[in-house]
């Protein structure tokens, strides 16, 4: 497969008509739409309305029985998650899916898995080969976990930090691919205020420094229309609304949705 | 003795990540490394040797090998003592094939035949990790468990791997390196801690690596590994072939180094619950649990046969096995329930504790 090169601005992925049922359910009838590179992607509607099932789609966990998906320019396959993990997406999850039993360095150290080539000889033998290569991934994660400003959490199994600071060491673990897209599935909630806000500044840099495609679901309007670039706008598995933030929040299907329906 | 790493700061990521970055630990290692050199061999006789220290420490290698995969990756497996069996008749069948073809002097190396049956025993391991793609927890184990009737059953059955002892009793052929044999149990024993203390040093590496981490990714959340990048297949069968490999070594040294001569018995379902034993106590995910885990099981019917009559309460020979078997039962469903990360954990716990004391905030 050869991917293109996509430049800031143009089109990193497109998702077209796809249609994703359960059994009678379905989860998503029907929606296209597209994510340029560089941009900030917010992706709401009320809940069951098909968000998180749209990100398992885009990194190949569900496989819509129609519509296609477009990476920088190639039609994809049917693939698994490992392989869009290894086409630059990473994610986080909408309930934490850390690595319990270790510690926030291990859990973001494996978020460098598919760029660690040592094998199990050199890894056994340690001295030469595979210690090197550790080295040099610790201090891109030590960067991380300083960008993230969590130094003192540094060696706490996961298991033991509070909601907010796993959500942070969850997003370290996908900033740690170096990924081209980031999904990150409803990255603030459950959050007070001030975690948000940290939450928000740390989505805007990595967006801003890496120049990073950020893709997110996110329930906080105030939020939402504050960050992104565009939104889209899912109610019952359709796409109801789908444009700048100013041309959602003014759009009368999405009011509807939000107002009335009884969500 | 303080026990604590104050004072000792970490200039760099290097020394962070030294396998024992705390100074007492590395001195407690080395310690321990020079009393079993050196202290053990002088003090304990050779009856004790032979009965418990060196089959303590196969077992240990044993125990490392299922942690690996259980206490590691996650996998359960009841199939440990037939990996054993494994390693042990092929250690047998690479030693009297290389005499055969090439008479008594051109037989394989010992530490190759050694590690050539722990390969075969990787493959074995692969085949019969195949199903862990598809099926999990009890039902892993019970596939585990087939693993383990069907291969003791092959051995007993088919006789080429016995080279048709009409027993089914293989015996090992001489421990010669370069010419030098181990005969004494002391000798015998300090062979076992160098291939022992050398392979859990490889373990050790292994398990704070990448691979290492892959597994216990895939134990801890098996979607969340796949979607950021841990093939199941890879990782899991990985932790398979290392395992079985550990496992065949010491079903290899089990046969050649401890007993001498063997049969596929000594390698029944027992023998994969005693170590799966070691490793709920001892402590999963834990290299240094493997070998406490050992320890415990090795000793503690020992402890019961001579202790009670020592303070005087005399209770019968049935009697201790059964208290054998309740305090084993007991410990295991106190460590599954309230501590998974076993004894090791408590002495991870204790150092913490200690390395704030007295002053703990
Ligand atoms: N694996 C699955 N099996 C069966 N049904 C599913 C599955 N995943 C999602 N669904 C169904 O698809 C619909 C959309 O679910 P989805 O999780 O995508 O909603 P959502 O927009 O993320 O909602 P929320 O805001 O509550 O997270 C729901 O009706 C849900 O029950
Ligand atoms: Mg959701």
């Amino acid at each position: 497969m050869t991917y293109q090169d996509v430049k800031p601005g143009e089109v990193l992925l497109a998702v077209d008509n796809i249609s994703l049922s359960f059994g009678a359910v379905r989860a998503i009838s029907d929606v296209s739409f597209d994510i340029n590179k560089g941009e900030i992607r917010a992706i709401i509607g009320p809940n069951g309305a098909g968000k998180t099932s749209m990100l398992n789609c885009i990194n190949g966990f569900y496989h819509p029985q129609q519509g296609t998906i477009t990476y920088k320019g190639q039609k994809r396959s049917a693939m698994k998650p490992y392989e869009a993990a290894a086409q630059g997406i990473a994610r986080t999850f909408q309930n934490v899916a850390l690595f319990k039993g270790m510690s926030t360095l291990d859990n973001i150290m494996t978020g460098r898995n598919l760029k660690m080539k040592s094998g199990i000889f050199s890894s056994m033998l340690w001295y030469g080969g595979a210690q090197k290569e550790e080295l040099e991934h610790r201090r891109y994660v030590e960067d991380i976990i300083d960008f993230l400003e969590i130094q003192a959490i540094r060696k706490t199994p996961v298991g033991r930090l509070p909601y907010g600071l796993q959500k942070r060491v969850e997003l370290g673990r996908a900033l740690a691919a170096e990924p081209e897209l980031l999904l990150l599935d409803e990255p603030m909630a459950g959050m007070n205020l001030e975690e948000k806000e940290d939450m928000c500044r740390f989505i805007l840099d990595v967006n801003d420094e890496f120049g990073t495609t950020i893709c997110l679901i996110e329930h906080d309007m105030g939020v939402v229309m504050d960050i992104s670039d565009r939104v889209m706008v899912l109610d019952y598995g359709g796409k109801i609304g789908d444009g700048v933030p100013a041309e959602v929040r003014a759009n009368q299907q999405v009011i509807d949705a939000y107002l009335g329906g009884g969500h | 003795m303080f026990y604590r790493e104050a004072g000792q700061f970490k200039s760099s990521y290097k020394e962070d990540q030294a396998i024992f970055p705390i100074l007492q630990d590395r001195v407690g290692i080395a310690a321990i490394l020079l009393f079993a050199y050196i202290a053990i061999p002088f003090v304990m006789s050779d009856y004790l040797i032979g009965a418990i220290m060196t089959p303590f420490l196969i077992l240990a290698l044993a125990a490392i090998g299922l942690n690996i995969l259980t206490g590691y990756a996650g996998q359960i497996s009841l199939g440990t003592g037939a990996f054993m069996a494994v390693g042990a008749f092929s250690a047998y069948k690479f030693a009297t094939f290389s005499i055969m073809l090439g008479g008594a002097e051109a037989t394989l190396p010992l530490v190759v035949t050694i590690l050539l049956a722990g390969v075969v025993t990787a493959i074995v391991g692969i085949m019969f990790g195949i199903p862990s793609l598809r099926i999990k927890g009890f039902y892993l184990a019970v596939a585990t468990l087939a693993a383990q009737f069907f291969i003791e059953w092959l051995l007993v059955k088919v006789g080429w791997f016995t080279n048709y002892s009409p027993s089914g009793v293989i015996t090992a052929p001489p421990l010669v390196i370069l010419g030098f044999e181990f005969n004494t149990p002391a000798e015998k024993y300090l062979f076992t801690l160098t291939f022992v203390a050398a392979m859990a040093l490889l373990a050790k590496n292994l398990v704070r690596s990448h691979i290492g981490r892959g597994w216990m990714a895939i134990r801890d959340m098996d979607i969340a590994a796949e979607i950021i990048g841990f093939r199941p297949l890879q990782t899991k069968l990985s932790a398979f072939a290392v395992s079985s490999f550990f496992c065949g070594v010491a079903g290899a040294l089990w046969a050649f180094v401890h007993l001498g001569t063997v049969e596929p018995e000594a390698f029944g379902i027992n023998r994969s619950f005693a170590i799966l034993f070691m490793v709920i106590i001892g402590g999963m995910g834990s290299i240094l649990g493997s070998f406490i885990g050992a320890a415990f099981i090795t000793l503690l019917p020992i402890f019961l046969n001579n202790v009670p009559p020592l303070i005087g309460w005399n209770i019968g020979v049935d009697m201790i096995a059964h208290l054998e078997f309740m305090i084993f039962g007991v410990l295991i469903i106190f460590f599954l329930i309230v501590e998974p990360h076993g004894l090791a954990r408590l002495w991870t716990i204790g150092k913490e504790k200690l390395r704030s004391w007295p002053f703990p905030y």
